[in-house]
């Protein structure tokens, strides 16, 4: 029995599992207990690492925004990528998604599209967002999506064991950079800023007050919002690099410590800085001399999500076009007598409407003569400009076999389409050419019946000569006697831009009328 | 929102490409993730102009990861989703694949099939990923892939793919080629009314004491083929998932035990299901010697030559995989005692081929009838396997 099927009451009572003994851990004791999933703690993080303390800002954030601003933190989604800090989504007591490296970013942008009232809230490290998924940061800031991006910035990647990445400092030490980083890092304000992010800021963790009013502003923020926090890797990081340097690696949390302080200490506040200009400075040994932090940018601008919607209108309208020809479209009595197997080949040079033309036969005969047929084009470099080629089949049973074997008939609008195409013309086959732009040579196939037409020309007398093609349909149509009169004019009327139809069925008309003649000749 | 907007109806001579994206719609798709890639553009195209119509929302990504992960996002708000793309772009869509099945996400993933490896041949046909499809995304899982051989079907499948992903709360593939979506033919929209619908099991806000839900439940009754309900975000639940092995509660459980448990269950919805998922198409099987077994394009140009064989005097069974994964094994099992050989025409260097073969278990001989991309199977070469096949037969 799969869940569909089963009785919804049926469902609901297997779905009120026992309670779960995890609850326990609710004790009401801290403050923030409702928005940590206690039955998973303790965390995996390291003694001495910032990311408690980044996620206790961000928890301080929501709840002022859950007292003060009456967010429904229900309404709440935190995505994550992939290392240390892609385990917050983990133990928060939010909708909370742990994705694959790198991908928090594409994850929310599909969860806040498909759902506006959703705030949704990216958390993730340096190597997730900016390493492996820097082409998302980028694109979701250019779009100036409605999300929130917090980039936890360790200078490292932490969890598996700490190599260099996109952040490492220039000269900074890690376990693949034990030499002394050659690389140069990101400046991650400055690229967010570039990329169209329309809120960015930096902090280290231990300017907490800072952080939780930066991140509640950031949260409010209509457009992307970017909000780098600096954290020490107490392990991975510190033991490499002078900052750690002469720290008891027995006592992490102390290590941890003195290396957030030391970020604290060297931090330096520049308020609205352009992004440039807040640079993380190194010494020649990596340290880390100088962080410039603030807020760098707030902008209002138009995000992504009202730029959707602004278009909805013109969809709209759009649609209602679309609809309105469909239901003025006429039903014919289906085609009398069988159609065998029929091949057609149009030939011709871009812009001739060879592709059109193909179509325009397809649906006279499929949709307005209940026969089969199968319309295919030739793709590829070939297809534009230059030489220009389609197909279709026709058929009073089902077409198996969609290409052309052997064409039965060929409409040839130019020289080099009769050059390519003439020596595969069934014997006995028909070819309709437009006789200004096909010249017979001398020697040409007798085994097949060749009938000319001034296509071009008539067109350019009804007054466009583009409608050459249409010429040419008329011409085929009695010629052959395929497919009805009338659906071809159905087909051409539903086919081409409203504003030509009359003049297309003229030119129709004169094609029409020429082949009748030639025929009865 | 007015129940008719933008709905389209009617018969349509229409590209393949635009008919998978208006099955998509008239499924019930409201999110379309892509990456412009021939020759599946023409469905992104489609999406782009039709999803606003209808209330949707077409995203262009800046690649198939992108779009692939946006998908699995929109689909956790609770909206249909799709993407579309060939093989460059199916091979970037793996990984996330893979975290689809994880997190248990209905989405519709359509490759429209070119011949490859690598850039390959762009706007010329292959059906060279057949077994990425089942085995693309690393670790074990089963998958559903569907595969159409004309416009109408791939309209009919992409319908049929939502309601599978949705049923079974898993991404389900639409396998078509370049050669079906590149072609413009007839297609039938039936009026909504008239098409079966199916949605997700899901659960709303108060419908349980949020503590006591499980996102991946397994049956009460030790039923393999359930399939838990899902919540969507912001529903109250504050649930959890992750691309880490994980328990009922969606938690990450890092051990063998939790590993059987959560790789059994992705595995068991589809095969205890399979008689549901399996569709097949098939025609004078009994009494045949010789079995054609192919799927999409492949199967559809294999009628003309089957049609010669019979004239000739063979008898010529025919087996169509409209479900390629899960792969009808017992099926083709069962045949291989009674009928002396298999050929499997498909435009690759044997992928089915080998399925088929290791069904067969040496009961038949199989013979495939291949080649890498580029172009459709000519019928002469099929017609000649189909009698290099009956020659065996008359040996035996």
């Amino acid at each position: 029995m799969s869940a569909d099927t089963m009785e919804r009451s049926e469902r609901l009572r297997i779905l009120n599992y026992e309670t779960p003994a995890e609850s326990d851990w609710e004790t009401g004791l801290h403050p923030m207990d409702d928005l940590l999933r206690g039955e998973r703690l303790p965390h995996i993080w390291c003694q001495g690492c910032g990311l408690g303390t980044a996620l206790t800002s961000f928890i301080s954030s929501l709840k002022w925004l859950e007292k003060n601003q009456g967010w429904d933190l229900d309404k709440v989604a935190v995505v994550s990528g992939i290392g240390c800090t892609g385990r917050i989504a983990g133990y928060l007591r939010l909708d909370s998604f742990h994705t694959t490296h790198g991908r928090a970013i594409p994850f929310a942008t599909g969860l806040k599209i498909a759902n506006p009232e959703l705030k949704v809230i990216v958390i993730s490290g340096d190597g997730d967002i900016t390493g492996i998924g820097g082409n998302h940061l980028i694109h979701a800031a250019r779009r100036n999506l409605g999300i929130t991006v917090i980039c936890v910035n360790n200078f490292i990647y932490g969890m598996t064991g700490g190599q260099v990445g996109p952040t490492t400092p220039h000269e900074a030490r890690a376990v693949t950079a034990q030499y002394g980083n050659y690389e140069f890092p990101f400046n991650l304000p400055y690229l967010a800023a570039a990329s169209g992010a329309s809120f960015v800021a930096r902090w280290t963790v231990l300017h907490a007050r800072q952080l939780d009013w930066t991140l509640r502003k950031a949260l409010i923020h209509s457009g992307f919002s970017f909000v780098e926090i600096i954290a020490p890797c107490s392990t991975a990081y510190a033991r490499w690099n002078p900052e750690g340097k002469g720290l008891d690696p027995e006592n992490l949390r102390r290590r941890g410590l003195e290396v957030m302080k030391h970020y604290q200490k060297v931090g330096k506040t520049e308020q609205g800085i352009h992004p440039k200009d807040a640079h993380i400075k190194v010494n020649d040994s990596g340290e880390v001399i100088e962080i410039i932090e603030g807020e760098f940018l707030d902008e209002t601008r138009p995000d992504f999500e009202e730029a959707i919607n602004q278009r909805a209108k013109i969809a709209e309208k759009y649609w209602l076009g679309e609809k309105d020809a469909l239901d003025k479209r006429k039903k014919l009595p289906p085609k009398k007598g069988k159609v065998p197997r029929t091949e057609i080949q149009l030939g011709g040079f871009g812009g001739q409407g060879i592709m059109s033309a193909g179509k325009i036969i397809g649906m006279a005969a499929s949709v307005y003569n209940n026969l089969e047929a199968c319309f295919t084009q030739s793709y590829g470099p070939e297809a534009r400009g230059g030489a220009a080629g389609s197909q279709v089949v026709i058929s009073s049973t089902a077409i198996h076999h969609p290409h052309l074997t052997q064409p039965t008939s060929m409409i040839m609008m130019s020289q080099g389409a009769y050059d390519k195409y003439i020596a595969e013309l069934l014997p006995g086959g028909v070819l309709l050419i437009d006789d200004e732009l096909v010249d017979l040579p001398a020697e040409h196939r007798e085994d097949i019946k060749i009938f000319g037409i001034s296509a071009t020309k008539i067109a350019k007398d009804a007054g466009n000569n583009r409608a050459a093609n249409t010429a040419m349909l008329g011409f085929w149509a009695a010629v052959e006697g395929i497919v009805d009169k009338e659906a071809m004019q159905e087909s051409i009327a539903e086919s081409v831009p409203p504003k030509t139809v009359s003049l297309n069925l003229d030119v129709f008309e004169s094609g029409y009328k020429r082949g009748l003649d030639l025929v009865k000749k | 929102m007015s129940k008719d907007k933008g709905r389209l109806a009617g018969e349509h001579f229409m590209l393949g490409d635009h008919a998978c994206a208006e099955g998509a719609i008239l499924a019930g798709c409201r999110f379309f993730a892509g990456y412009p890639i021939t020759p599946a553009t023409e469905i992104a195209e489609r999406m782009s102009v039709r999803l606003p119509q209808v209330d949707g929302h077409y995203l262009q990504m800046e690649d198939e990861l992108a779009s692939m992960n946006a998908i699995l996002g929109a689909s956790w708000a609770g909206v249909k989703s799709m993407t579309a793309t060939s093989g460059p772009g199916f091979s970037l869509m793996m990984e996330n694949l893979g975290l689809g099945i994880m997190l248990e996400t209905p989405c519709v993933v359509v490759n429209v099939q070119r011949g490859g490896p690598s850039t390959g041949l762009p706007t010329l046909v292959g059906q060279q990923d057949m077994m990425q499809a089942k085995w693309g995304s690393h670790g074990d899982y089963e998958i559903i892939a569907l595969s159409p051989g004309s416009p109408q079907e791939l309209f009919d499948l992409t319908i049929r793919a939502f309601n599978l992903s949705e049923k079974y709360r898993t991404p389900v593939l639409v396998m078509t080629d370049a050669e079906v979506g590149h072609m413009t033919e007839k297609v039938v929209i039936p009026p909504l009314e008239e098409v079966e619908i199916l949605n997700r099991p899901q659960i709303q806000k108060g419908d349980v004491e949020p503590d006591h839900f499980r996102i991946y439940r397994d049956s009460p009754d030790g039923d393999p083929g359930y399939v838990s309900p899902m919540v969507k975000a912001g529903e109250g639940y504050r649930i959890h998932v992750t691309g880490l092995t994980h328990d009922e509660r969606g938690y990450p459980a890092m051990n063998a035990e939790a590993s059987e448990r959560n790789v059994s269950r992705l595995m068991e919805k589809i095969t205890a299901n399979r008689n549901d998922i399996i569709e097949l198409e098939t025609d004078k099987l009994r009494n045949a010697e010789v079995v054609v077994v192919s799927y999409g394009i492949s199967a559809r140009t294999s009628l003309w030559p089957i049609e010669q064989a019979r004239e000739e005097g063979i008898k010529v069974g025919y087996l169509r995989l409209i479900t390629v994964w899960p792969f009808p094994e017992d099926t083709i099992s069962k045949l291989a005692t009674k009928v002396s050989a298999f050929v499997v025409p498909e435009i690759n260097m044997g992928q089915i081929t080998r399925e088929v073969e290791r069904c067969a278990a040496g009961n038949a001989q199989v013979f495939g009838v291949h080649k890498p991309g580029g172009d459709i199977l000519d019928p002469g070469d099929v017609l000649d396997t189909i009698r290099k096949a009956a020659a065996v037969t008359q040996k035996n």
